[in-house]
């Protein structure tokens, strides 16, 4: 019941004309659906959503399997070093928010203060309010925030790579590159599926980051569909149509994870990881 | 996906459960406690919340009609209010501005306070009529104007601006990018940017739509005719005056204030005098050079009034609700409450706001200039839903609320689109908007 009612909820009132300050609910068939497939927003938002969850979920897997392999290494300090690695998966977003909005700041930013005194800029850049820079800088905090999780994941599976495969490959010929191209990433493919999947549904459904951080804007350059689905509800005050907006995404999710259960066979998949 | 009849049965159970839930406790609330009036204030200045603690004590001794009070803020209060309704529930008073309100009034959410707002004296450019009937009783008011450093303008032998042409001559011989700047044109899609751009519209008696008395009925007219040229015209000129502001390309509220307390500015501008108390509270060095001027003219000395008030809510304590604001705006200590955040807050009449009782306050009488600037300035200002006519205009919430006028100074100073353009997709968007409404 309580995975099936909010589901069912916001399905049915997808259903009906419902604004936010009339308790009269009018059955309206496909008519939200109709409208919100007319609106130009909508394609905009799903695309800018695709934009973000790829460059969030990209970035996330290269950080998280750069430090996973740094940390995998031994050397002093190691446990505590590890455990600052994970410190920005713990923070609250709206810590995280509020810090990389300071940090990027066009006024009184440090990145702005550094770019300017390496003489990289000639002027400051506001990268929260630029056309061009906005997306980029949400998706970088995304990254610094969430890496740390692929890196928990990526070093676990890394630990338990036997040495024996290391060893069989140096005997064989292989440098470094090599060995990690034919041991190492073969053996993390089933970890770097999953927290692909995983971060990609998060991301996609990610609205607290973005939200605090630009609120969608400038001119919609960061409005993804939560944040779009969000405006129909709360500014707007079309429960409706905001419904409408989130069966959308949910089916989108939907379409999404029965694709990967027919590419990637979670059962064969750590059948091979084992 | 096939589903067994187990899950079957759960989710045929839920959807039911999930649209039955909220008729069952609409009809179980449809009942309102005579004993109870429960009160959602914009307002929740720690000052302000003493005093209605202070009120409502005295009121429940008197009726015996408890007060719960709910403090969601400036941001939350329409979406609290929004799920009050929802559940059947809606409380009795709300107390935010006029313009928000106005949306419960089209939904018929209102009831008529014409008694009050006839006992209470309340002028006639301060009343909000929806459907011939009086849906707002009006407390108090915030107007929109600027701020600018006395001392800056002293050492360029500067005087405040009275018209555009000045405006621009004087933010070019202030500013020194990146280290200053002469202005603050937010150019977002925020509530910042949204009421520039409607004040600067009323200077140049701009019109996003007009009254069609045959059809009784208003039709957009941002696009048609000698509006499309003013509004081409204002856009314009905020474009110039833009490149003597900070990009401003994601500012807010907060902005306005913060960038004049840190120096970074010598002008702002703000809706009342929250920005005054800032730099007090921040920065009094320039406390005493910060000084109030009216946002210059073009055609007109209009500009963008916000009313707050109270709006008492259909199904409700109603008469409970009636008792109280009665009780309040006659309480010894409604002038505190004017005075939890001095001169910000102005009160609806005029008469108060020229009172000794009023004025006995250290902040007003150290900033007397700023009050006699609210009195110079006083009955020149007009709310948005009476903007393009003398009847109440409902599509207002189309462009407003959903900072559409935001988007258009943000689509010509950071896009760099053409004013023409701007003003064309921006009359189209309300126009869609509109046909989707109906």
């Amino acid at each position: 019941m309580v995975a099936y009612l909010p589901i069912g909820y916001a399905i049915a009132l997808s259903f009906v004309k419902k604004t936010a300050f009339s308790p009269v609910t009018t059955f309206s068939g496909l008519r939200n659906y109709r409208l919100i497939v007319e609106e130009p927003e909508l394609w905009g938002a799903l695309w800018r959503s695709l934009v973000f969850t790829a460059g969030a979920v990209v970035l996330q897997l290269a950080l998280g399997l750069v430090a996973a392999l740094l940390l995998n290494r031994a050397f002093r300090g190691r446990t505590f070093v590890r455990s600052i690695f994970v410190l920005p998966y713990l923070l609250p977003t709206i810590v995280v928010a509020l810090v990389f909005q300071w940090l990027l700041n066009q006024e009184y930013g440090v990145v702005n203060q550094l770019l300017l005194e390496s003489r990289l800029l000639t002027r400051p850049l506001n990268f929260l309010g630029g056309l061009d820079t906005a997306m980029w800088s949400v998706i970088a905090t995304s990254g610094w925030q969430y890496g740390s999780f692929a890196t928990l994941l990526i070093l676990a599976r890394l630990q338990a790579i036997p040495p024996k495969l290391y060893e069989a490959a140096k005997v064989s010929g292989a440098g470094p590159l090599r060995c990690f191209w034919d041991v190492t990433l073969p053996n993390l493919r089933t970890t770097l599926v999953l927290v692909a999947l995983l971060r990609g549904i998060w991301m996609f459904n990610k609205f607290d980051t973005i939200w605090l951080m630009t609120r969608g804007g400038p001119l919609k350059a960061t409005e993804t569909l939560p944040i779009y689905a969000y405006r129909l509800a709360f500014e707007e005050f079309d429960f409706g149509m905001a419904a409408a907006a989130c069966t959308v995404m949910f089916v989108i999710l939907v379409a999404g994870a029965v694709v990967y259960f027919r590419l990637f066979d979670p059962s064969r998949e750590v059948e091979v990881g084992r | 996906m096939s589903l067994n009849r187990r899950d079957f049965v759960k989710l045929t159970a839920g959807v039911t459960g999930a649209a039955v839930a909220p008729q069952i406790l609409a009809r179980r609330a449809s009942a309102a406690d005579k004993n109870r009036v429960v009160f959602v204030s914009e307002e929740s200045n720690p000052k302000a919340i003493a005093v209605y603690e202070k009120i409502n004590a005295d009121f429940e001794k008197e009726t015996g009609i408890k007060v719960t009070m709910e403090y969601p803020g400036f941001a939350n209060i329409a979406k609290r209010v929004a799920t009050l309704i929802a559940a059947g529930t809606p409380p009795e008073i709300v107390w935010y501005g006029a313009g928000q309100a106005m949306n419960l009034a089209l939904e018929d959410q209102l009831v008529d306070v014409g008694d009050l707002v006839k006992a209470l004296g309340v002028a006639d450019n301060q009343r909000m009529i929806y459907k011939g009937a009086d849906r707002s009783i009006p407390t108090s008011q915030q107007f929109v104007y600027g701020w600018y450093r006395k001392d800056l303008f002293a050492e360029k032998k500067l005087e405040a601006p009275k018209s555009w042409e000045d405006y621009l001559r004087v933010a070019k011989a202030l500013t020194d990018a990146p280290r200053i700047y002469g202005c603050i044109v937010p150019s977002a899609e925020t509530g910042a940017s949204t009421l520039l751009l409607e004040t600067m519209f009323m200077k140049n008696d701009v019109h996003w739509f007009e009254w069609d008395a045959g059809k009784k009925q208003y039709e957009v007219s941002l696009d048609k005719g000698g509006n499309r040229k003013r509004a081409i015209e204002t856009l314009d000129y905020l474009h110039e005056l833009h490149k003597f502001s900070p990009e401003a390309s994601n500012y807010n509220w907060g902005e306005l204030m913060s960038t004049y307390v840190a120096e970074k500015a010598a002008t702002s501008w703000y809706v009342g005098a929250r920005l005054l108390e800032q730099v007090n509270a921040n920065n009094a060095r320039i406390a005493d050079a910060t000084v109030p001027f009216e946002l210059p003219r073009k055609l007109t000395d209009h500009y963008y009034l916000s009313i707050q008030g109270f709006h008492i809510l259909e199904k409700s304590n109603v008469e409970g609700a009636k008792k109280y604001v009665r009780f309040f705006m006659q309480h010894p200590s409604l002038i505190a409450w004017y005075h939890a955040v001095p001169l910000h807050i102005i009160p609806a009449s005029r008469e108060m706001l020229r009172s000794s009782k009023y004025q006995d306050h250290p902040v007003i009488q150290k900033r007397m200039d700023v009050l006699k600037f609210l009195d110079s300035v006083w009955g020149k200002g007009v709310p948005l839903y009476y903007w393009d006519g003398k009847e109440l205009n409902p599509h207002i919430g189309l462009f407003h609320n959903e900072n559409l006028a935001g988007w258009t100074l943000a689509a010509r100073n950071i896009k760099g689109m053409k004013a023409e353009a701007v003003v064309d997709e921006a009359a189209n968007q309300v126009r869609k908007k509109m046909r989707r409404a109906s």
